[in-house]
């Protein structure tokens, strides 16, 4: 707790050099060294997926969240740009029902199909996700097991950067865990309760339930 | 505040997962306590303000600065800026902006979404705990209203609390429609917990990931929905009015990818734009989002709508202390609802740890000021805290941190640090404010055309927000605004103006006041502030 003197870190970010503290992230580095133009700083908890980094160590290239990625002795940082906008379409609320949601899924993502197991996914994910497997399950069908594995995702979507297939595995993971709840979480304490106030069991003043 | 407590290394040499805490010291008072420790009460931290739709109410010292200041742009910026026209304008891509955008978009209008960062970048996507809803067998809606209102000093509006009770059950089916999961129990029941403040366990949630669930989901629901257009990286820096001034028309984004001015002309906008927590009030840590530095008060109050509880702030009882890079951020009060106790540096507990949020913090400055505190020596500062004891949950009930709160080791463990094993060195943070825009059951404000939902809104909440009611109330209140936004049966804007920033100028001069300050802030400055990005 007490490192009153912190050693100075030299890194490169952006291509600015910056003298950082021990202990930083390269976050707090890049404001501390007053490196211009650094956007996707958000929440600081490695929960909003925005501040995608491209290190460089030596020969070594890895991607990462910067609020969550310590400074390094002669570390090379640039911040990425945002994801562009998602390729594949869909709305939940279009869906029929559950039964034809394996032939929506194929046809929405239909690359999930054809993964050909590079790890390039697996690699870039900061939350150390099973990416590859979890998309395996999807094609197959697994949703809820697939969405599963995708329950720490925070949608910095750096392994759909990684993809040489562009099966947008974040999206997916999303696709996987919203069908599962749509179709399948049906809690009887909730449909209880909603029951009694659509009856007026309760006189609570307010708008009308339901739409 | 004074600066003396028990060293870091004293207290975590002598600290026992087992150890005997001793009896729990009586709380005979909790307004004292409250008067004396919280720091809504600290001297010189309200001022009068001087002018605008609030004139004579207290405000905190920070935000006033902000409120009585002048716009970036004037007229001149406005010739020759590109128009866009749109249905519904909203701004904040939070929880609350999306579920005003996708229940306008569900209604068939056409919608605008704006946000100064990224989509989703927002408080919401770092909430924990859960969402209120009023579902077990041994629970009403009335104890729901009940909890809010007392939770609140009372201070709330009645009819906005009933408003939030009542959207809470089908805000919970909404969510799932939408394809958001929930923790369930083994007969299929939504799991639910009972948090401070509450007569019944009533918090639904996602192990302590919530809002990011909530957030991913709407993030999705709204990028993919056809009705919405979603623009990224664009700040609100000014609202537009009619020719007199009088009525929301529209507003004036800025660009922190291209630096550039468009106006977006509409029929209503929703200011969904969060909280404060980024203004670091009485120079307090904060939970918040970078981007919360309170910019929907500020252009709301410039265009003369009517604000509440400006001197009312939530300061949570438990934000980190050490890891340095998490400093303020939480630790989910699920926490202390799932059995964990605060332990001050003397070995002692000093509260009931599920008492209202603000009395529990006055609680823990008050063991700071007084010398029981574990004094943390840092490089920049030193920081005071106590222990929020969570190895001796985990002897109590094993295995249930890594069950229930993954996201909580998750943070950590990049530090070196486990809950299980360490205890946690925590201090109140700047988290919640509690008051805001002055609202009806529609998000209207006092201003035609302006809705204001989410923490930007007031009323809701009181004095004194307790957990789980902020998530509903950004679902309950941001639909209920995105289907009011439609039903305005205006034919849009004529003309529109910078009428109202005329007007604050003029009250500026009157009154004296500089014009040299300018707001809204958009970012701190220590993150390089907006307009050199």
């Amino acid at each position: 707790m007490s490192d009153s003197a912190a050693a100075s870190v030299p890194l490169t970010i952006n291509g600015t050099a910056v003298e950082a503290l021990a202990g930083m992230t390269l976050v707090e580095a890049a404001w501390r060294g007053g490196v211009p133009r650094v956007r996707g700083v958000g929440c600081l908890e490695g929960v909003c997926g925005s501040c995608r980094v491209l290190l460089r160590r030596g020969r070594d290239v890895t991607v990462a969240l910067a609020c969550q990625t310590f400074v390094e002795p002669g570390i090379e940082v640039v911040f990425l740009p945002a994801p562009s906008a998602p390729r594949h379409h869909y709305e939940i609320e279009e869906f029929a029902d559950g039964w034809d949601v394996q032939a929506r899924f194929h046809e929405i993502f239909p690359e999930a199909a054809r993964c050909r197991h590079c790890h390039g996914c697996v690699r870039s994910c900061p939350k150390d996700i099973d990416v590859e497997a979890a998309i395996v399950l999807a094609a197959a069908g697994r949703f809820r097991d697939a969405g599963a594995m995708f329950f720490e995702c925070v949608m910095c979507e750096l392994c759909d950067g990684a993809c040489p297939e562009q099966i947008a595995p974040a999206h997916v993971g999303l696709f996987c865990r919203r069908v599962t709840a749509h179709f399948h979480l049906r809690p009887p304490n909730l449909i209880h309760r909603l029951e009694e106030l659509r009856q007026g069991r309760y006189d609570v003043s307010g708008m009308p339930q339901g739409e | 505040m004074n600066k003396t407590g028990i060293s870091f290394a004293a207290a975590r040499a002598a600290y026992r997962p087992d150890a005997d805490l001793g009896p729990l010291p009586a709380l005979t008072d909790p307004d004292t306590l409250l008067a004396a420790c919280h720091p809504d009460h600290l001297r010189g931290s309200v001022v009068k303000l001087a002018i605008g739709a609030n004139a004579g109410d207290g405000c905190q010292r920070e935000l006033a600065e902000l409120l009585q200041a002048e716009a970036f742009i004037d007229e001149a910026d406005l010739a020759g800026t590109p128009v866009t026209d749109t249905d519904v304008l909203v701004i904040g891509g939070g929880g609350a902006g999306c579920a005003a955008a996708l229940a306008a978009a569900e209604r068939g209008a056409r919608v605008l979404l704006a946000t100064k960062l990224r989509l989703g970048d927002s408080n919401t996507v770092m909430a924990e705990g859960g969402i209120q809803a009023a579902i077990e067998p041994d629970d009403t809606p009335q104890q729901h209203i009940s909890d809010t209102l007392r939770g609140g000093h009372h201070a709330a509006d009645p009819a906005l609390v009933a408003a939030l009770v009542a959207d809470g059950p089908d805000a919970i089916r909404w969510l799932i429609r939408q394809g958001m999961q929930f923790e369930t129990t083994a007969t299929g029941d939504l799991h639910t917990r009972k948090a401070g403040g509450m007569s019944a366990a009533r918090i639904v949630h996602c192990r302590d990931y919530t809002g990011l669930e909530m957030m991913r989901v709407l993030r999705e629901a709204v990028i993919q929905h056809r009705g919405i257009e979603v623009w990224e990286q664009s700040p609100a820096v000014e609202l537009l009015s009619n020719e007199r001034g009088q009525k929301c028309v529209g507003a004036v984004l800025g660009s922190l990818a291209d630096g550039r001015l468009r106006i977006v002309r509409t029929r209503s906008v929703i200011l969904a734009t969060g909280g404060l927590g980024r203004l670091h009030l009485n120079g307090f840590p904060t939970s918040n989002h970078l981007g919360a530095t309170g910019d929907g008060l500020v252009l709301a109050y410039r265009i003369g709508a009517k604000l509440r509880e400006l001197d009312s702030f939530q300061y949570h009882p438990t934000g980190l202390v050490h890891p340095t890079h998490l400093s303020g951020k939480l630790v989910t009060e699920g926490v202390r609802a799932a059995g964990a106790l605060l332990v001050n540096g003397e070995g002692r507990r000093f509260i009931d740890e599920l008492l209202p949020r603000d009395v529990v913090s006055a609680a823990i400055l008050r063991e700071c000021q007084e010398g029981r505190g574990i004094l943390s020596v840092r490089t920049d500062k030193t920081r005071l805290g106590v222990w929020l004891d969570t190895p001796r949950l985990e002897r109590s009930q094993p295995g249930l941190l890594e069950r229930q709160f993954p996201k909580l080791l998750a943070r950590t463990r990049g530090a070196g640090i486990d809950p299980r094993v360490d205890p946690l060195l925590v201090h109140p943070t700047l988290h919640y404010q509690n008051g805001g825009v002055l609202i009806d059951v529609n998000g209207a404000t006092t201003v035609p055309g302006l809705y204001a939902v989410g923490e930007l809104a007031g009323g809701i909440h009181g004095r004194n927000r307790i957990m789980g009611n902020a998530l509903l109330d950004i679902i309950g209140f941001g639909r209920r605004a995105g289907v009011a936004a439609v039903a305005e049966r205006d034919r849009g804007p004529k003309k529109v103006t910078l009428e109202h920033v005329n007007r604050m100028r003029r009250a500026l001069t009157l009154a004296g006041m500089p014009l040299t300050h300018k707001s809204p802030r958009l970012l701190p400055a220590y993150a390089g502030g907006a307009w050199n990005r």
